[in-house]
């Protein structure tokens, strides 16, 4: 979380973030304030269309859920829309309607944001009403006991998936009790415990002005904007507090094999290791590193090889979840039961083969082509422009980091994709989750240690 | 209970979803009407093109409809349109196997493409600089289709059948419904096809339909982005133009007869949740009564004050979700389908009691003007919402050209604007009826018992 700390009155800085194509640059012009009461403003102003974005981000995320309360910060995410002092959730949720506007709000793994869309002659009354959400929530016991039981259900929902609980397995072994070590969903039994007086000391200790970010983007006058905005929030008062960072996950020497067992078709398999924060220098190496390796879609290593070589997946991919604090790496993919074996072999042999072998000087250039000529796709969209912006204040990226990115990323040498790959790459001490039918799938991987994690659930079902 | 299309990247299916349903419901102009500020051409071949500026963000949508789809298909030959989408990224006489979305990727672009029962589209949304890049690659797969490495490519789709349908409770339910709803159209099959037709499909096959329905006759090229359109025209003509034709299509010649009573579906097999779907016949865009049963789809589910959230999710609490949709835009009439996902425990006869209600009071009662006016919002709302993204700009245009004439979406909102509250109730009295209605229902059974844990909390060595 980058801030400037409190500023009194009105700072503004107007900045010009380019992004570049190959022959001519396309400003994206960004205003940025602070208010009083310590948030952030940034500002975008889009007149093409009569329709404004608002995102404010809040210290809020699932990172902050207590020991033993994983999913408050969801509950507590989700309880805010449910009506304000003045309207019932059913009030409220007709006058959004009518308005054609939405509104919500959502707690992801760092940070939850409230989202809200208008039409441009709707925004005063929707920011209105947004601010009321998030200044006077009514947070009343039965709309929030309704939320949970709906989040029960969603959860259980969600056990239908054998990705998911490949998935949810994976991040509660890798991250243990660590702030990352649960979905922002929480689990069943974690839920069941949350009290609607767990909800309200939430919201009052985490939706605090001095650490919100608040990104516009659309058909609206910055100007204005700021005073309303000074006015409409300014029962926000005072910061969270900051958050000790945990330690990078070390996943110990060998493969430790995780199985559970379920009467499906495919095996779902996640496996991986720790990874970096986003503030780690290292970032813009990994990107590239990753792009070859399995983050590149089509263009991949790995999809090349498991899926258009072999055709034993439909999809591949890698990932290095990059946050606030040191996330994973992390290779998902689905198989047919009976190659499974197959599958984790192939991607085992792909983080060894990028270990050993430099890329070839191609292999670099289309991946930093890709990156750096994609880079206005991130931006062709208010809601995207909104996450971008978010994005630049709280992992401090700069307003200048468009202009700045191309530079990172044209700087990737071989050398620094080979030695980011012997660094963060660690095929012989990873968490192998497999949820499939296992008789079908019996996975065998060298050096394992194997657990079952019994045949429903795996951990914290 | 969307996934009545399929496409070929897993990552990406849920982005395109959101843009087909948003735009299957289309409307209002922020503009005086989008469609005059279209340029349209068709070449010799009889290739439609239509090309429109959007100087919005530095970025260009190139997409390539084919009026293709599972509704040409014939019985035993199911889910080769599908199949052949894949194959067309398989090589071309001059392009190798997968080097297409390389190129594309190369160039700061993304491309995919999906199937429906109507028809199979490829798109790029790419760096306004590289436009030409697409248009190239597309004409050339029009004309050179050679794919290569059949029989993998094979495999990958029969994974993706296992992956969306087989382990997935609610597809699989989705999947029975439709093919009870419709006994002779080709609405009967699923797009992506029955797993044992699809092991019997050959290179043959593809190659021959290929040769008949992927001609510039049965085809649509838009263009929407950051460029200037003369030249775009120049280019799209100058690739095009040169190919011929295979032969005509045949017709889709099949009418699916009226329906002559209820008709119940069950399915019993592992899932966490019980669900419901129910389907009624109702016409398309062809019928002046599409537009009263659009806004009947939003009256019952649009939004948090809609009538089957508001009585289903808020005040029985019976279900996680519960959704009404309507395709207009299907090019021969479909279905209406309300579908709900039960909290655990509940029973589908008292959730289909209360959705029974909810249907006679809409009969029986108009609904006020100020919901009406609600829901009229609502898709002149989203309509202007639609436009923020010119990848959704490019489908509506294509999806109302291979319809005939994208000016017909000049009609669309004074269309929704006509409808009257005794409109809506005519409508749901006429098509909503117990004898046209399809009724499927999920059972979960045969889970795998949960043990009480699991492996929760449990330390990796």
């Amino acid at each position: 979380m980058s801030r400037t700390g409190r500023r009194i009155g009105l700072l503004l800085a107007a900045v010009a973030l380019l992004a570049y194509g190959a022959r001519q640059c396309w400003a994206l012009e960004i205003k940025r304030t602070v208010l009083d009461n310590g948030a952030v403003l940034l500002v975008s102003e889009q007149h093409q269309l009569p329709m404004v974005t608002i995102s404010i981000a809040f210290d809020a995320g699932a990172r902050r859920d207590p020991a033993e309360k994983a999913g408050l910060a969801n509950l507590t995410a989700a309880s805010l829309s449910e009506g304000t002092r003045q309207l019932s959730a059913e009030q409220l949720n007709r006058k959004i309607d009518f308005m054609g506007s939405s509104l919500g709000v959502d707690a992801g793994r760092d940070y939850a944001s409230a989202n809200c869309v208008s039409l441009a002659r709707y925004f005063h009354e929707t920011l209105g009403l947004l601010a009321s959400v998030l200044t006077e929530p009514a947070l009343r016991d039965d709309d929030i006991m309704r939320k949970k039981a709906e989040h029960i259900a969603a959860l259980r929902s969600a056990e239908e998936e054998p990705g998911y609980v490949a998935r949810r397995t994976f991040t509660e072994l890798l991250f243990d009790h660590q702030p990352y070590g649960h979905l922002p969903s929480g689990d069943i039994d974690s839920v069941e415990k949350l009290t609607p007086a767990d909800v309200r000391a939430f919201y009052h200790a985490h939706y605090r002005a001095g650490s919100a970010v608040i990104a516009v983007v659309g058909d609206v006058e910055a100007g204005q904007l700021h005073a309303e905005l000074e006015h409409d929030l300014a029962k926000l008062k005072g910061a969270v507090p900051p958050q000790p960072e945990p330690e990078t996950p070390q996943v110990p020497a060998g493969a430790h094999l995780t199985t559970i067992d379920r009467n499906v078709t495919q095996a779902n398999i996640a496996l991986g290791f720790g990874g970096i924060a986003r503030s780690n220098p290292d970032f813009y190496r990994l990107q590239v590193m990753n792009y070859i390796l399995g983050g590149g879609g089509f263009a991949s290593r790995l999809v090349k090889v498991v899926r258009s070589k072999q055709g034993l997946a439909y999809s591949v991919a890698s990932t290095f979840s990059a946050g606030k604090f040191p996330g994973s790496f992390e290779v998902v993919l689905q198989t047919k039961n009976s190659s499974a074996n197959e599958a984790v072999k192939l991607v085992l042999e792909q983080l060894r083969e990028i270990q050993a072998q430099p890329v070839s000087q191609a292999d670099l250039e289309s991946a930093k082509k890709f990156l750096i000529g994609s880079f206005p796709l991130k931006l062709d969209r208010q809601s995207a422009i909104a996450s971008f912006l978010i994005q630049v204040e709280l992992y401090g990226l700069g307003l200048d980091y468009a202009e700045k990115y191309p530079k990172l990323i044209d700087a990737v040498t071989v050398s620094d994709v080979q030695g980011a790959a012997q660094r963060y790459l660690h095929p012989d001490s990873y968490i192998l989750v497999a949820v499939a039918n296992q008789k079908e799938a019996a996975l065998h991987v060298p050096g394992q240690t194997a657990r079952d994690a019994g045949r429903g659930g795996g951990a914290k079902r | 209970m969307k996934l009545r299309f399929t496409n070929r990247a897993y990552a990406l299916a849920a982005a395109a979803c959101l843009a087909l349903w948003m735009v299957a419901l289309p409307a209002l102009c922020a503009r005086a009407a989008l469609s005059d500020a279209v340029r349209t051409a068709t070449l010799p071949n009889g290739l439609r093109v239509l090309v429109l500026e959007n100087h919005k963000a530095p970025v260009a949508a190139f997409v390539v409809f084919y009026k293709v789809g599972s509704r040409n298909e014939k019985f035993g030959a199911t889910g080769l349109s599908h199949l052949v989408e894949h194959l067309m990224f398989r090589g071309t006489k001059t392009v190798r196997p997968e080097e297409f979305s390389n190129i594309i990727q190369e160039n700061g672009g993304m491309d995919n493409a999906f199937t429906t029962e109507n028809y199979t589209a490829y798109f790029e949304v790419i760096n306004k600089n590289h436009l030409d890049v697409p248009i190239r690659l597309e004409a050339d797969r029009m004309a050179n289709f050679a794919p290569q490495g059949f029989d993998s490519e094979k495999a990958v789709v029969i994974e993706e059948r296992r992956l969306r349908t087989e382990d997935n409770p609610q597809d699989a339910l989705a999947e029975l419904a439709q093919a009870q709803a419709f006994v002779e159209h080709p609405y009967h099959w699923p797009v992506i096809g029955w797993m044992n037709d699809l092991e019997r499909l050959t290179l043959d096959d593809a190659l021959r339909y290929h040769e008949v329905y992927y001609s510039p006759q049965n085809a649509v090229v838009v263009a929407v982005g950051d460029f200037n359109a003369d030249e775009v025209m120049r280019q799209i003509g100058e690739s095009f133009s040169p190919i011929k034709n295979g032969p005509k299509p045949p017709p889709v010649s099949e009418v699916e007869p009226a329906q002559k009573g209820e008709r119940r579906v069950e399915l019993r097999r592992p899932a966490e949740l019980p669900a419901v779907a129910l389907g009624f016949h109702a016409p398309n865009y062809r019928a002046a009564d599409s537009f009263a049963l659009d806004v009947t789809a939003e009256i019952l589910s649009d939004g948090k004050s809609s009538r089957l959230y508001k009585k289903l999710v808020v005040d029985r609490r019976m279900v996680v979700n519960v959704d009404a949709e309507y395709d207009r835009l299907s090019f021969d009439p479909n279905l209406l389908w309300i579908t709900a996902q039960l909290r655990p425990h509940v029973k589908p006869e008292n959730t289909l009691g209360v959705l029974e209600g909810e249907i006679a009071a809409l009969r029986d009662r108009a609904p006020s003007a100020e919901e009406l006016q609600k829901a009229k919002n609502l898709v002149q709302a989203s309509f202007v919402y639609g436009q923020d993204s010119i990848f959704r700009e490019a489908m509506l245009l294509g999806q109302y050209e291979m319809l005939g004439d994208y000016r017909m979406l000049d009609q669309y909102l004074p269309g929704i604007d006509r409808v009257s509250a005794a409109d809506v109730s005519r409508v749901v009295a006429e098509y909503m009826t117990q004898p046209q209605r399809t009724l499927a229902v999920l059972i979960p059974a045969g889970m795998l018992p949960h043990p009480a844990g699991g492996a929760s909390g449990a330390v990796v060595h």
